[in-house]
């Protein structure tokens, strides 16, 4: 019974519906299933290891120093970027010059980055939310978010795409108006 | 020479970064819906992304390009230890509303990811103009959707009461920012293709009367 | 193709029989100011309509004239006494942001009406969900004194109704314009599913969702109060009717439509079991909506199949036909 509601909170917290973030990655990940999987895979990982240095930043940084809060944020998202690109070099040599630039486009990522900070911000707020595996959490469910906001757009795309659609909304201003739509529909359960 | 004209405006409409490339999108669409907010981010994106990329345009072009990437995301981070100093100083109000949305211009796509295409390979001094009018045409939409998302959700201008009869308070909310950025980017587009269209139409006019 | 147009208009045709027999209901509950906020609804729905072609560079045909009934469709789930302005503004998002921004008719996306109601629900909220009593007669352009609340709002907090079968039949209760007249919805209901105008699998769907849900899980004490009170509240059998089992956006094959319509039969009755919400089902529809193209994607990659394969079965019949032959 429960399940619908959890549904209907899980879209109303999604940082893309509600918040607006990544959306252009979102964009370049409803284009094919292939983008949608790489894309979605290397955002969920980003978020998860993110939000876990995150809470390393958020549990070690002096009261008053916030302004060097996104400058250790992006230290710690290279240091994850790099240690990815390495992996993926030895693990998969063959898919390596395919599977970078999934990698490329979820490092420095608004969906990634707003995850961070959404998370910080709620700690800071609620101090029960301030261990480890709350922050790990809220990252993995970040990335979730974000594949069902890709398979919300992905089921449409090729309609906001097609010929039918004028050529001055076509993609980009088509799929801004349906992700609008959907999200003024979970707004308006929430 | 007047192709070369052209090129550095890009920004500001042929090539507008938010309505022609949707780049930096999600403070539009979310903070973009009062005037306060909109001036408070045109100050914070202006500056931060103008010292980032002029900055990051240092950065050798013989390192890997996952290095380069890194390094523009942490010069930009680094610029906005002090941008948000000030900021606190001259929007103490804004800041808090702005909220996440304020670190999040600092690793735009525009100086992270797009520098490289769009300024990296031009000169310095023509890439500082092109520059300067692609952060005018982003601060020139975010004002343009502020005003009248202002006007039509709360009835106000920078604030202050306007007379509007029936106020659509969902063009305030994330979701209308969606909708109101979906709808202005499909105008600029129609605006765009009837210029080339019309221009075209008269390159060809030309051509008769030359011949 | 030609059938298929006609097919079009006349399915529109019997649509529009079913909603001007509502919007008479509703002039005999409410008077002349039902009349107006249909006709504004028409009007600004048929102007926008002509204008965003023009713009797209596309000619106005008769088909084009389904925005009537939907833009009918919208008059009807609002209250009567709505600003007209608020009507006239619903009917703009209607047929612009919400149809011919994705290409018009050709390249439905969102009903229209469900995607518009739900603007108005979170814009206009205060004005949306407070209704005239029924038989306050309204002029032209007056205003009532009192509004009230929905009777689905008494319904969803209390799990009771105020008001005796008949008059919940004949829609005798506060609540928008003419989606309360059950018993004429349920004769539209079915003159329209046995005309094949709408998709029975859907509107089957959706009601038996409803009704099961209700039955297991009951708003109030009594279960056959609950089945009964949260089929015709909410705005569950008109929905049911006008929005879920529209053709245009549910899909084709009527065991999918079921299903389709099921879930967001459930979806709403949870959510208002849960959170008394005001009519969620149109919230639902709009956003089941991208299930709704995914299956109808899944629907034409069967059909290719399947056309594939008697394409292959007809190569093969005159082959093996050939071979018989010459064992023969």
């Amino acid at each position: 019974m429960y399940l619908v509601n959890d549904i209907i909170a899980f879209l109303a917290a999604n940082l893309i519906l509600s918040q607006a973030l990544g959306t252009s990655s979102l964009f370049i990940a409803a284009q094919s299933r292939k983008n949608l999987t790489g894309i979605a895979f290397c955002i969920m990982l980003f978020t998860t290891f993110g939000t876990g240095c995150a809470y390393i930043v958020d549990s070690v940084l002096p009261f008053g120093a916030s302004e060097f809060r996104l400058l250790l944020y992006t230290a710690a998202v290279s240091v994850f970027y790099i240690l990815l690109l390495v992996l993926l070099y030895f693990a998969r040599p063959g898919d390596y010059a395919q599977l970078r630039k999934y990698v490329h486009l979820s490092a420095f990522n608004c969906a990634v980055m707003g995850t961070l900070f959404t998370m910080s911000g709620k700690a800071e707020e609620d101090s029960s939310l301030m261990s480890f595996g709350e922050y790990v959490r809220f990252g993995f469910e970040a990335g979730l978010g974000f594949i069902a906001a890709a398979l919300i757009l992905t089921a449409a795309y090729r309609r906001l795409n097609s010929s039918k659609v004028p050529q001055s909304f076509r993609g980009g201003p088509a799929m801004l108006i349906y992700i609008g739509i959907i999200s003024m529909a979970v707004w308006s359960l929430k | 020479m007047n192709e070369r004209k052209g090129s550095v405006f890009d920004g500001i409409a042929a090539d507008n970064p938010v309505l022609s490339g949707l780049m930096v999108i999600s403070p539009v669409i979310i903070c973009g819906d009062t005037i306060k907010n909109a001036q408070a981010l045109i100050w914070a994106f202006s500056v931060i992304t103008f010292l980032s990329v002029l900055i990051s345009s240092f950065v050798p072009k013989e390192l890997p390009y996952t290095l380069r990437v890194m390094t523009c995301a942490l010069i930009s981070s680094t610029i906005y230890v002090p941008v948000r100093a000030a900021a606190e100083e001259v929007y103490p109000d804004a800041i808090a509303r702005i909220g996440i949305y304020f670190p999040l211009l600092a690793v735009n796509s525009l100086i992270v990811f797009q520098s490289e295409t769009r300024f990296f390979r031009m000169g310095r001094l023509r890439m500082t103009a092109s520059l300067f009018f692609y952060i005018l045409g982003f601060d020139l939409v975010m004002l343009i959707t502020a005003v009248i998302r202002e006007l039509l959700a709360y009835g106000t201008i920078n604030s202050r009461i306007a007379d509007v009869d029936v106020l659509i308070s969902g063009l305030g909310e994330p979701f209308g920012g969606f909708i109101f950025l979906g709808l202005m980017c499909g105008l600029y587009r129609k605006l765009r293709i009837s210029l080339k269209s019309s221009r075209s139409a008269e390159k060809g006019d030309m051509n008769v009367s030359g011949k | 193709m030609l059938k298929k147009a006609k097919k079009e208009r006349l399915i529109w045709l019997d649509i529009m029989i079913t909603l001007l027999s509502l919007e008479l209901m509703a002039y005999f509950y409410y008077g002349m100011r039902a009349v107006a906020s249909a006709c504004t609804c028409m009007a600004v729905s048929f102007a926008a309509e002509f204008i965003s072609l023009r713009l797209m560079g596309k000619k106005f045909t008769a088909d084009d004239l389904t925005c009537i009934s939907d833009a009918l469709i919208i008059s009807l789930m609002l209250p009567v006494s709505i600003d007209l302005r608020i009507a006239g503004y619903t009917c703009l998002f209607a047929v612009v942001v919400t149809k011919n921004v994705f290409g018009g008719r050709r390249n439905m996306i969102f009903a229209p009406a469900a995607a518009a109601y739900v603007f108005a629900l979170t814009s206009w909220s205060r004005e949306v969900l407070m209704y005239p009593e029924p038989h306050t007669k309204l002029g032209l352009f007056e205003k009532p004194d009192v509004l009230v609340h929905s009777a689905s709002h008494a319904f969803n907090i209390t799990g009771k109704l105020r008001y005796t079968d008949l008059e919940i039949l004949m829609g005798n209760f506060s609540g928008p314009a003419g989606s309360a007249s059950v018993l004429l919805l349920l004769i539209s209901a079915l003159m329209l599913i046995f005309r094949g105008d709408i998709s029975a699998g859907a509107f089957l769907g959706s009601l038996l969702g409803t009704g099961l849900t209700a039955y297991l899980s009951p708003v109030g004490y009594s279960r056959v109060d609950s089945l009964g009170y949260s089929v015709v509240t909410n705005m569950v059998l008109f929905a049911s009717v006008y929005i879920i089992a529209d053709r245009r956006i549910a899909p084709r094959r009527n065991i999918f439509a079921f299903y389709y319509g099921f879930l967001i039969a459930v979806t709403a009755y949870i959510l208002t079991l849960t959170t008394a919400k005001e009519n969620p089902i149109i919230a639902a529809a709009v956003l089941f909506t991208p299930a709704a193209l995914a299956i109808r994607s899944l629907e034409r990659k069967i059909d290719s199949e399947l056309e594939a394969e008697k394409k292959k079965e007809l190569e093969k019949a005159p082959a093996d036909g050939e071979e018989a032959e010459l064992h023969e």
